[in-house]
């Protein structure tokens, strides 16, 4: 990992629109062959540091360097290696796909040898080989989304950066973006902004959130699963009484919250969740923790030792969801 | 080494010119405005070209007077043409947002700059040459001889150079504002300041100094006293090629700084 090229690297960059300061000083990196997430809440500088990356504004401080070359300084050997994807996908909309493809291309000084080829392979990968003749004001959102995906992908650059690129996408398209994201993100270094939490999990292997302008947290997308915003929870259902249960799970080791649910009436007849015993029931609860496995052993032996009954104990993975709502919650 | 890197990149930039150019020029073909501007261009033109016609029809010795008033009348044309032509350019793709993906490819302002322009000033000549019809038309019906090519060549060559002109202010009107409505009444207002040079003329009409500098500096009496007349002047070229450089330069400077959001 200490030798791992860099091919984003971003060092306290601030960006003002006049009197409004969209980026206070950011500072990242992504190496060769990550995909990283950018995170945030609308407005939060996910599009302005992406633009920034693209060459497209200036910052107005700090250091951008994307594919060992200066934004700033070498601002076309930066666009000569990036494929860029803006947000809401601007496309010449009196323009055939194919004859588009074909013009970006030029501009993007593919030999003209390549040009059919490279314009080929970017329609199959984004499977809009079937629309190449159609002109692009009449396709739907969700084509168009992947022509300009086509457009990165255009001269095989080995940085993307997409801004929002799952936008307007159905879950058949998001799936089939996903997939390709898998195919092209393994020898190219991928930086993707999105507001969909989900999205992240599934294909970022790194993630930034950040939050009116600053960067709240970084880490790969596995650990700040486990980490960040109180680690994981264990979910159990147990009859008992409420307070005993409660102050039992919370002397657990590591735990440091316990949220106590209704009572769970069972309402699925051969399992039934009413308790023989008349009118005692099931309850929710749902234990915080930073060590998942430990602690849902624990409470499984406290509650046999107490002589409650335990129903369903389940390890639940905290969601980005919630880890994304903590994080962004607690700097605002 | 360098040397052939330098003519590399600078044909790389030729390139990318005329991928620019070709598209653009495409978009012309596309755009209903081009396709309206053109047919109110030969009507008016058409009526105008009838209405002498028929005022010259008892006089064939004066076939040269029905293409002279053809085009003096026609010349109108030379303040909204550009304007309505060129305020697109710009200010349509930074509307659509389009000039992100333009500006983020690997190509230079002044790559976009002179493609864009010169996709104009080719259109712009394509309307132009629609008035050939009308002269054409005087050289098959006109007895017992046509009328004589020499002006409407002279006439051609003097379009060509004000449209340097007339383009390049309506390309740097257009990089000006994100309102095409905007850009076009700005390159019209300009069109309309140097056709407001001529009045000076009539001010300091005893002063002959004066005189000199303002028929140098309005192309109105360029047209009216030379290129209509069939008088190819070439010092003119200067005045037309040093605001066109002028507009381009300040387009460029307008792409580059990126003030738009």
């Amino acid at each position: 990992m200490a030798q791992e090229r860099l091919l984003i690297e971003v060092e306290d960059l601030s960006k003002s629109y006049g009197p409004v300061r969209a980026l206070h000083g950011i500072s990242f990196s992504v190496g060769e062959g990550q995909i990283l997430g950018f995170l945030g809440p609308n407005g939060a500088g996910k599009s302005t540091t992406l633009r920034v990356l693209a060459g497209f504004l200036p910052g107005d401080s700090g250091r951008v360097c994307v594919a060992g070359h200066d934004v700033g300084a070498d601002s076309l050997a930066v666009r000569r290696s990036i494929g860029y994807l803006p947000e809401g996908v601007p496309l010449y909309p009196d323009m055939r796909v194919g004859e588009y493809l074909r013009f970006r291309a030029q501009l993007k000084g593919v030999l003209r040898s390549r040009r059919r080829r490279f314009v080929d392979e970017a329609l199959e990968a984004t499977r809009t080989t079937d629309v190449r003749k159609r002109i692009i004001g009449t396709l739907s959102r969700g084509y168009r989304q992947r022509v300009g995906l086509a457009d990165a992908l255009l001269s095989q650059p080995p940085v993307l950066i997409l801004d929002e690129p799952t936008v307007g996408l159905d879950p058949e398209q998001v799936r089939l973006f996903r997939q390709l994201l898998d195919e092209v993100g393994r020898d190219r270094t991928v930086i993707l902004s999105t507001h969909i939490l989900s999205e992240v999990e599934l294909v970022c292997s790194d993630v930034v959130i950040i939050d009116q302008g600053r960067i709240v947290a970084r880490n790969s997308a596995d650990k700040m699963l486990g980490v960040v915003g109180g680690g994981v929870s264990v979910m159990a259902e147990i009859d008992g009484p409420r307070q005993a249960v409660r102050e039992t799970l919370a002397s657990l080791d590591g735990v440091s919250r316990v949220e106590v649910g209704e009572a769970v009436v069972g309402s699925d007849g051969a399992h039934g969740g009413r308790s023989k015993r008349g009118g005692s029931s099931f309850r929710r609860y749902r234990v915080i923790t930073s060590d998942g496995p430990r602690t849902a052993e624990q409470v499984f032996l406290s509650v046999s030792k107490a002589g409650w009954k335990l129903r369903l104990l389940e390890r639940e993975a905290r969601s980005l969801e919630d880890v994304f709502l903590d994080v962004v919650g607690r700097h605002s | 080494m360098s040397v052939s890197l330098s003519v590399r990149s600078s044909l790389t930039g030729v390139a990318n010119t005329m991928a620019i150019l070709r598209r653009e020029l495409a978009a012309f073909f596309f755009s209903p405005v081009a396709y309206v501007v053109m047919f109110l261009f030969v009507l008016s033109n058409g009526v105008a070209f009838y209405l002498y016609c028929a005022q010259f029809a008892g006089a064939p010795q004066h076939i040269t007077y029905v293409v002279r008033s053809l085009f003096q009348f026609a010349f109108f044309w030379v303040l909204p043409l550009s304007p309505l032509l060129t305020m697109r350019l710009f200010s349509e793709e930074k509307r659509t947002g389009t000039l992100e993906m333009l500006m983020t490819a690997p190509v230079s302002p002044v790559q976009v700059v002179i493609g864009k322009f010169l996709a104009a000033q080719l259109f712009y000549m394509v309307v132009w040459s629609t008035l050939l019809l009308f002269v054409v038309v005087l050289e098959v019906l006109g007895q017992p001889e046509g009328p004589d090519w020499g002006p409407v060549m002279s006439m051609y060559f003097g379009l060509f150079f004000l449209g340097t002109l007339t383009n390049s202010l309506g390309v740097f009107a257009s990089s000006f504002s994100r309102n095409q409505l905007v850009a076009s009444i700005l390159a019209l207002t300009g069109n309309l300041l140097f056709f407001a040079v001529a009045l000076g003329a009539w001010i300091y009409v005893d002063n002959p100094d004066f005189l000199r500098i303002f028929q140098f500096a309005s192309f109105q009496a360029h047209f009216s006293s030379d290129y209509i007349r069939g008088v190819i002047q070439l010092r003119y070229l200067v005045f037309y090629l040093s605001f066109m450089a002028f507009f381009l330069f300040l387009a460029v400077g307008m792409v580059e700084s990126r003030k738009w959001r």
